[in-house]
């Protein structure tokens, strides 16, 4: 039988890799939504799914390609959008390891 | 105890194609900073990405030039991380179905013995930005000129026994990959990236030590140095008894060892899945075949018809086509100036030395082979000797000018004026009385000595064979 | 001229003639807009002086005799389909005033062939849901009940009257709910057929532009207008084998409708009645009705989501504070990241990238996201096979009435909204969401589900229906 808690386990970790703030209030409610919710998929999980390939891509088509050909566009428009472009450079704070 | 050495090198390669892999910006190195971006490689919402069918090609004879079995399926998969320097937060890659698998090149040992060097796989994979941290350290400056360039991953089975198997690893490859026409495999560029996985293990033990990674090599030869560097260090760990810890290490050339760039070595979750806006990738037997047929012809099989059709010597041959730009020289230069073996000395000798003074490629100094012929006609013609012509090919290479400019501005032409020549001979007889009786007396070997006297009054520029003719004419008088 | 009564072609006949100037035209537009906005709360963002200009610009290519399909009639895109011109949102505020530098193709197409953008409709936190009430700009209420929400802004401004066509975002199922709760036509089309270039989806597997109007002839000469390859998007590869020309539409005593009574099962008492009471008027226009067995219809739901949550926090990862949109204040890189992703980021973005993030890593992948592609694959054949001896699928397109706009509903309530779309969405296939009948004075629309590239059969059985019987609720035009 599947061990629900253990896939409900690692909220945290999943919090901290998708890189995301959360306040504490929020991450309570998100404790109680992840075991619902893995509850609710439950119906999923006992599908017999013997037999059935999973879907690797949902395009009905292989080899979609374009020729190698260079087009250049406005660049001034899309680091307009940057919060912070300096010198030619999208700008960030510094990084700590 | 005595140790053994366990080398997997993980290659990154730029392909040669004109435009990113996913987008249509020019695949090609400009300084200004994000000036090679477009809404698709900078992630922007609703872009999507369109694959570039030329560095499909050029990944599969790649794949192929380096022996690999090829998927007749394959896709591209999303490994998803944060970092600055990837736009979507996910690099597109083939994780799960590579295009080659299984492949090989052959090297020789440190003993000169053939060896068979596995390649475990070669993927497509689009390339990341570049991250410059500011002087200060309170911000970092993104540039994502390089997003999106289409590499291809080269990953050796753990087969590697040394440095200097891995220096002559990484030069075949080279080889193999600009002879296949795919990238230019430039280190020092950047073109060409090595990281290494290294570790020890006991003599005759089967299960491999705890390894390291090493980070940040800017050249063979600082691959070689730092491996050399790192198995020492681990010796050491080992042979007091310690364990080697599993971590990454940054080779800092300046200083000439590593520091630990990260800790543990954690085996990171990606969640890798399989990209949903990308068609899968379909070939067909006929396909790969002609692929295959259409290989560009790889080093051995040019040196071996360098041999039949030019009448080069075995090692001439093995010089020339050691790289494919030099082997392309060679050949242009025939074009124009159809002596093989006179053109395979130049460019192995003079053409070569300038080469190496300034460390560059065949294909990146401004001495093209049409100059390389032209001097070699003035030499045929006359207008300059063979002494002088090397003296005109270092200014010319250092100069960039013509090589008749050179000699028309160095005033290096060639005295072929008989009255001026005349005079020195007269000069050359009256100063060396001693040489010139001996020559009367029968002993005429001496005359290489009077000739050699005048082309030093004259610097060299003296046409040796009229001073020749003139030195006998005048003794014999 | 009163645009719920006329249809596209007439509409645009009456611009081409001089009639009236597409200028009058979308300055009323505009006009009904603002006052019809502050109490339903449908537009963004309200075009305004540079529609103005487009119609006049329109109106000179008329004077000079040119011919459009689309002749300056209004049109509206949900706000997460890029237009150059107006800000796009994507259903945050910290895009209010993003303008994306480019345009996504299918209104690049509408605007080719005369149309007018007059405004960007409202929609969920990140376009995540089908309801509009997690939307941070408010929900937008339902014109037929104020109490209720609209589910789509879009459905809410062709029911009202404001625009011709909206073109739309449906992914499990947004589009269709709303079209079905305000009483209009909406077009989710055979996957592939309409490009998805500028559309920001959180799912590339299942997200699609579909097309909201007022009629099925509306839909299919949108359809016409906007579907076909373009490079920008792989997933229109599919338009280039098809062959051209329209399908036949077979006579209605020809046609089987598969029907799923069981599906039924799922709906309160008195919605039964009301899809029993449409589906009689469809057996006495002589629809042959085969019961069949669609027995993963909750699985596939579930499998939806499991997929669709992987997908968005992996497609949402590009929301990084770095390239567009706005940052949070922030010390340091893992701060910008956090601080600027939880602001562009809802608490229904929130929970979906989180929850997505946990079911792609270790561990879960195969049970979750392997489980539910495998599932995926189930209900392709399921429908497909359908599809083999019936014509059409009818499902209902609602589970419930709209949400109140007070409410704040459970996430899996809302979830659980699209159990009659989210399958269909797994099938790929071309579903048009229509008028049935009405609970409440609020229109209840049911689902037509045709064969790949069917579109045609669909909107000509669903107008020749509509016409027929009393529950459309705008009368027949």
């Amino acid at each position: 039988m599947i061990n629900m808690t253990e896939a409900g386990q690692g909220l945290d970790k999943a919090i901290k890799v998708t890189k995301i703030d959360v306040a504490l209030p929020e991450q309570e409610e998100l404790e109680r939504e992840l075991h619902d919710f893995l509850q609710w998929l439950k119906p999923m999980l006992a599908v017999d799914t013997t037999g059935a390939e999973q879907v690797l891509n949902g395009l009905d088509t292989v080899n979609v390609m374009r020729e190698d050909h260079v087009r250049q566009g406005n660049l001034a428009e899309l680091q307009e959008a940057a919060p912070d472009f300096a010198g030619g450079f999208y700008m960030v704070p510094p990084i700590i390891e | 105890m005595e140790f053994e050495v366990v080398i997997g090198l993980e290659v990154h390669v730029e392909l040669q194609t004109e435009s990113k892999l996913f987008c249509s910006c020019p695949n090609r190195f400009i300084s200004e900073p994000n000036f090679n971006t477009c809404p698709v490689c900078l992630g922007f919402p609703g872009t999507l990405p369109q694959l570039n069918n030329e560095a499909v090609r050029q990944a599969l004879t790649a794949s192929l030039a380096l022996n690999c079995e090829i998927a007749y399926f394959s896709y591209f998969d999303r490994k998803n991380y944060f970092y600055p320097d990837m736009p979507k937060g996910y690099q597109l890659s083939q994780y799960f179905e590579p295009i080659g698998s299984s492949g090989y090149l052959n090297i020789e040992d440190d003993n000169g013995r053939p060896k068979k060097v596995r390649i475990g796989r070669v993927h497509m994979e689009e390339d990341a930005g570049k991250l410059v941290h500011a002087v200060g350290g309170d911000a970092s400056m993104v540039d994502y000129n390089r997003v999106g360039v289409p590499l291809v991953e080269i990953v050796t089975e753990p087969d590697l026994r040394s440095p200097g198997e891995s220096r002559r690893y990484l030069e075949q490859l080279k080889r193999i990959l600009q002879y296949a026409r795919v990238s230019d495999c430039k280190m020092e560029e950047g073109s060409l990236r090595c990281d290494a996985n290294i570790s020890l293990r006991p003599i005759g033990n089967q299960t491999l030590g705890s390894k390291t990674e090493l980070k940040n090599m800017n050249s063979f030869k600082a691959v070689e140095k730092s491996l050399e560097h790192e198995i020492k260090r681990q010796y050491d760990i080992l042979n007091r008894g310690e364990e080697v810890l599993s971590q990454t290490l940054r080779w800092e050339e300046d200083k000439q060892e590593t520091i630990v760039m990260r800790g543990k070595l954690e085996a990171h979750d990606y969640r890798c899945f399989i990209d949903p806006e990308l068609a899968p990738l379909e070939l067909t037997v006929e396909q790969v075949e002609k692929a295959r047929s259409a290989l560009p012809e790889m080093a051995e099989a040019r040196a071996a018809r360098f041999i039949n059709d030019y009448g080069l010597p075995e090692y001439d041959a093995g010089v020339l086509t050691s790289s494919r730009c030099l082997a392309d020289y060679f050949e242009t230069c025939l074009d124009s100036y159809n002596n093989p073996k006179v053109v395979s000395n130049w460019i192995m000798g003079e053409f070569s030395a300038q080469l190496n003074n300034v460390g560059l490629e065949a294909d990146q100094c401004s001495f093209r082979p049409k100059e390389l012929a032209e001097l070699l006609q003035m030499i045929d013609e006359g207008v300059i000797s063979g002494k002088i012509a090397k003296e005109v090919l270092e200014k010319a290479f250092q100069s960039g000018k013509a090589p008749r400019t050179v000699v028309e501005e160095e005033g290096l032409l060639q005295i072929s004026d008989q009255s001026e020549l005349q005079a020195i001979v007269e000069k050359v007889v009256n100063e060396n009385p001693d040489s010139v009786e001996k020559y009367r007396s029968g002993t005429t070997k001496v005359i290489g000595f009077l000739v050699g006297r005048a082309m030093k009054e004259t610097g060299g520029k003296a046409n040796p064979r009229l001073v020749n003719e003139l030195l006998v004419k005048k003794i014999e008088e | 001229m009163e645009l719920r009564k006329v249809s596209i072609r007439q509409a645009a006949e009456a611009v081409n003639s001089g009639e009236v100037s597409a200028h009058q035209l979308i300055e009323e537009t505009l006009n009904n807009c603002s006052v019809l906005n502050e109490g339903l709360n449908i537009f963004t963002h309200i075009a305004g002086i540079d529609a103005l200009e487009q119609a006049k610009a329109i109106d000179r290519k008329i004077e000079k005799g040119e011919k459009l399909p689309l002749a300056g009639l209004p049109v509206a895109v949900k706000d997460d389909i890029c237009y150059g011109v107006l800000p796009t949102s994507f259903g945050s505020t910290a895009f209010k005033e993003f303008i994306s530098p480019y345009t996504a193709t299918a209104v690049e197409k509408l605007m080719d062939a005369g149309a007018i953008v007059i405004g960007k409709t409202n929609l969920d936190d990140m376009s995540l849901g089908s309801s509009t009430a997690s939307s941070p700009f408010g929900p937008t209420v339902n014109p037929w009940n104020t109490e209720y929400t609209a589910s789509s802004a879009g459905a809410a401004a062709v029911a009202t009257g404001v625009c011709m066509l909206v073109l739309e975002s449906d992914c499990g199922g947004a589009l269709r709910q709303g079209a079905s709760h305000c009483g209009v036509f909406g077009l989710r089309p055979t996957r592939g057929r309409v490009s998805r270039y500028g559309l920001n989806t959180y799912s590339s597997s299942f997200g699609q532009v579909g097309i909201t109007a007022i009629s099925g002839e509306n839909i299919i000469g949108a359809l016409e207008i906007i579907s076909g390859f373009d490079g920008k998007d792989a997933s229109t590869a599919v338009c280039k084998d098809r062959p051209t020309g329209k399908n036949n539409v077979p006579d209605f005593e020809d046609l089987r409708i598969g029907c799923p009574a069981a599906a039924f099962d799922h709906l309160e008492p008195e919605l039964r009645e009301e899809y029993e009471k449409a589906r009689q008027v469809y057996a006495d226009q002589g629809l042959q009705f085969i019961d069949l067995d669609l027995s993963l219809l909750s699985e596939a739901l579930q499998a939806y989501y499991v997929i669709v949550l992987a997908e968005s926090s992996s497609n949402h990862s590009r929301f990084d504070g770095i390239r567009f949109g706005a940052a949070e204040e922030a010390g340091n890189l893992e701060e910008l990241y956090c601080k600027s992703r939880g602001a562009i980021l809802g608490r229904e973005g929130r929970r979906r990238s989180i929850f997505g993030t946990l079911l792609l890593r270790k561990g879960n992948y195969d049970l979750y996201y392997r489980q539910a592609l495998r599932i995926w694959n189930l209900v392709r054949r399921e429908f497909t096979n359908a599809l083999t001896y019936c014509d059409l699928l009818m499902l209902p397109a609602v589970k419930t009435l709209p949400r109140l706009s007070a409410a704040e509903p459970d996430f899996l309530d809302s979830w659980s909204d699209d159990l009659f779309c989210a399958p269909v969405s797994l099938s790929g296939l071309p579903a048009l969401s229509l008028p049935a009948g009405q609970l409440q004075g609020i229109p209840v629309g049911l689902q037509l589900v045709g064969r790949p590239f069917s579109e045609e059969i669909l909107v000509t059985v669903a107008d020749r229906v509509v016409r027929e019987v009393k529950f459309f609720p705008y009368g027949n035009s």
